[in-house]
Order: C-alpha cells, then structure tokens, then sequence
C-alpha cells in the first residue's frame, strides 16, 4: 500500500512540475508549428504536394521539437538530489526510470496531441491519415520518452557536447519514422504494422530502464 | 608483420589473374575490396559488442582500451566499404547512392561509429566514459542483424550473400579463392592496426 502511494506521489509532483513549466510544453508546439510553417515557405504552397509529403513532415518535425525539451528530464532532479532521495526511500533506479518515462509520456507527449490534428489541416490530410497518425504517434511518443530516457541520464555528466543527445535519439528513432509513416500505405496489413511498432515499444520498455539507471548511477558515484 | 605483407602480396597478385565477370567485365574487381571491407566492418563491430559485454559484466579494463582502440579502424572500412560500394554502383546500377535496405543501414552503421568516436572525445571522466561507450555500442548492436538479413527481408538492389553458405557457395571457385585469400589480408591489416593502438593506449595510462 505505501508502495502504491509512493508512486502516486511522485506521478503528483510530475504533474505539478510539469504544471509550473508549462509555457515550456507550449513554446514546443510552437516550434512545431513554426517548423511548419517554414517547411511551406520553403516548398512552395501547391496543395497536392503538400497533401503527399505531409505525413512524412508532420512525424520529422514532431521528433525533432521532442528532442528540444531533453536536457530537464533528468537534469534538474539529479542536480537538487532528488535522484538520490527517491533511491534512499526504497526505490530501485530501475523503477525510478520508469516511472518518469511514464510521466514524461502522460504530461510531455500526450498534450503533443492536441497540435497534430490543427497541422494535419494545414496540410489537408484526409480523416484516415490523421487517423492513422493519431494512433501511430500515442506508440511512437512512448518510444520517444524511451529514447529520451536513455540520452538524457547519458549526458548527466556531459558538460561540452550539447547535441549529441538529440543525435542518438534521431538515430534510434529511424525505425519508428518508418514503420509510422507506412502504415499509411498498408491497407490490410494496418494491424501487423501496428504490432510491429507495439513490438518495438515494449523492446524499448525492457532495455531503457536498465540502460537508464546504469547511466545514473554512474553520474551518481562520478559528481 | 611480414605474414600479412606477404598474404596482402599474394591476394592483389589474385585479384590481377581473377577472370572478368562476363557481364561486368572490370568493374567487377572493386569487389575484392567491397567485400573484405563491409565483412571486417561488421566484424569489428561485433568484436566490440563482445568486448562492451564482457567489460561491463566482470569489470575488465582491457575490453574498455579495445573498444576505444578498434573504434576508428571499423569507421574507416565502413567508410571504404561504401566509398568502393558507390563506385562500383555508378557503372552497374547507374547511381552512386539509392535508398536501398542494406544501403542505408550500412550509413546507419558508420553513424553509429562516429557518435562511438565523439562520445570518446566527450566526457572528462574515464570511467563514465567508458562505460557510456559500453552500453552505447551494445545497444546499438540492434543495427547488426538489420544490416546480415536487410537483403533477405526485404527485395532489395543489393544481391544477396553469395559466399556465407558455406555448403554450395554461388560462385566460381577462380573468383572465390582471391576473395577468401583479400578477406585474410585485410583482416591481418585491422589486427596489426589495432594491436598497435593497442599498445599505445597501455603506454598511455600507465604513464598517466
């Protein structure tokens, strides 16, 4: 029972936190919405080629305004100690991972949200695609949080090389773009790309609480 | 030293009396580089994953100077691989790059080395460092068995593995004996590069 509480209390401070910051989730979407509106500029405004390569921008740019928002995953409970107090409460790092990529999914990923249906209308998509990139991008985003897991708790200790935690989370995030964006071309096979990317989420779910917590306490014993 | 000299004399004197592909005619002489480069880029990078395991699981520094070591000679033949890949691609299949499976997950694979290479250059602390490497390069193993079955998963440009099957390889045997004697060669040429920087990482730390 305390155990349960333990956690509902940390997904309460979660949500207060994210609460207090929340201009910062907004100024994603917007540079989400700016990247857009660059994109057409660059492009040209022609309605059939915008319609044809908007799913492929609409996923590209959502990944890259995930990777904005990194850096405080981690870096502010690690610098005040809180790190270290949840550990000293009975909590494994392991279970401390993932619990705040569930957060990190719940508060930071799922407001993402509300801005893809308004960009899938600046791009004219069909209900069907905005269907498919709904869905595909409520499994992505868990992965995303993964991967950001992992290259945030990476670069705790990493004072010189700011960019390098993007560049990992868009090399492990290939795949995602790829089966995301397919799943619009598959027709029947629709299920079977879902359960690939299902399948990719929770390969991503096994590893990067190990990954995370190795990083952590590393950084730990290293400061 | 002299062994892989001779052995590297002995595979170009091959490759000079290999027959001509009737179809590509001389062209078909970048494979006796193509191949040995993309088998000890693979390779490398499998020495590495085993080296990360062992050096994370029993607490081995020696695994940790491999890895720092080897890292740039796999970028390297990766770099060759595809540079002599996209030669040879120009004349046959009429572009130097396509977007084709086992392609770009060879370019994934030399991207992998280069953030390796960085991520040495990054942190001031070795033991984070290393370790970070570790489990960077064991994570990104995913990418190995991506790049062996990218040509049997999907259709793709590239042919398919024409020496690995060991029972029936389709292939001359006049055109395999040079191939099999450049792998040798070249696999020689990595171990005695990264022997060397080998050693020079011990000298280095026990100067430190």
């Amino acid at each position: 029972m305390i155990f349960i509480k333990k956690i509902f209390l940390l997904f309460r401070r979660e949500l207060k936190l994210s609460y207090t910051n929340i201009v910062d989730l907004f100024s994603n979407i917007l540079f989400f919405f700016l990247s857009i509106f660059i994109f057409v500029f660059a492009l040209g405004t022609d309605e059939q080629l915008l319609r044809t390569i908007g799913l492929g921008i609409i996923w590209s740019l959502l990944l890259l305004s995930s990777t904005l928002s990194l850096r405080k995953f981690y870096e502010e409970d690690f610098n005040n100690g809180v790190l270290i107090i949840m550990h000293m409460r009975g909590m494994s790092y392991e279970l401390i991972v993932l619990l705040k990529i569930l957060s990190h999914f719940l508060f930071v990923q799922v407001p993402f949200l509300i801005s893809i249906p308004l960009a899938s209308i600046l791009f004219n998509l069909s209900m069907y695609e905005v269907y498919n990139l709904m869905v595909t991008f409520v499994i992505g985003s868990l992965i995303l949080s993964c991967l950001g897991s992992m290259s945030a708790s990476m670069n705790l200790l990493n004072k010189a090389n700011f960019s390098i935690g993007g560049i990992i989370v868009l090399l492990f995030s290939i795949p995602i773009i790829i089966f995301s964006v397919g799943i619009n071309e598959a027709g029947s096979d629709f299920m079977s790309l879902i359960n690939i990317l299902i399948g990719i989420a929770l390969i991503f779910l096994g590893i990067s609480p190990w990954a995370s917590a190795t990083f952590i306490r590393l950084a730990i014993k290293n400061t | 030293m002299l062994i892989s000299l001779i052995v590297v004399i002995i595979g170009l004197i091959l490759v000079y009396l290999s027959p001509l592909d009737y179809q590509q005619g001389l062209t078909v002489k970048i494979m006796y580089i193509h191949v040995p480069s993309a088998w000890l880029a693979l390779l490398t990078y499998t020495i590495m994953t085993i080296y990360s395991i062992i050096g994370i699981a029993f607490k081995i520094p020696f695994s940790f100077i491999v890895n720092k070591a080897v890292a740039p000679i796999g970028a390297v033949f990766t770099l060759l691989c595809l540079i002599s890949g996209s030669l040879w691609g120009k004349p046959m299949w009429g572009t130097w790059w396509v977007w084709d499976a086992r392609l770009t997950s060879v370019a994934i694979l030399l991207l992998i080395y280069l953030i390796i290479i960085f991520l040495n250059q990054t942190f001031e602390n070795r033991d984070v460092r290393e370790k970070t490497i570790a489990i960077f390069i064991i994570i990104g193993s995913i990418n190995l068995p991506i790049i062996k079955f990218s040509v049997d998963w999907w259709n793709t440009l590239h042919q398919p593995a024409s020496v690995s099957k060991l029972s029936s390889p389709s292939m001359d045997s006049s055109m395999l004996q040079p191939l099999l004697v450049m792998t040798v060669a070249f696999s020689l040429v990595g171990l005695i590069i990264a022997i060397l920087r080998i050693k020079a990482e011990i000298l280095i730390r026990k100067n430190n």
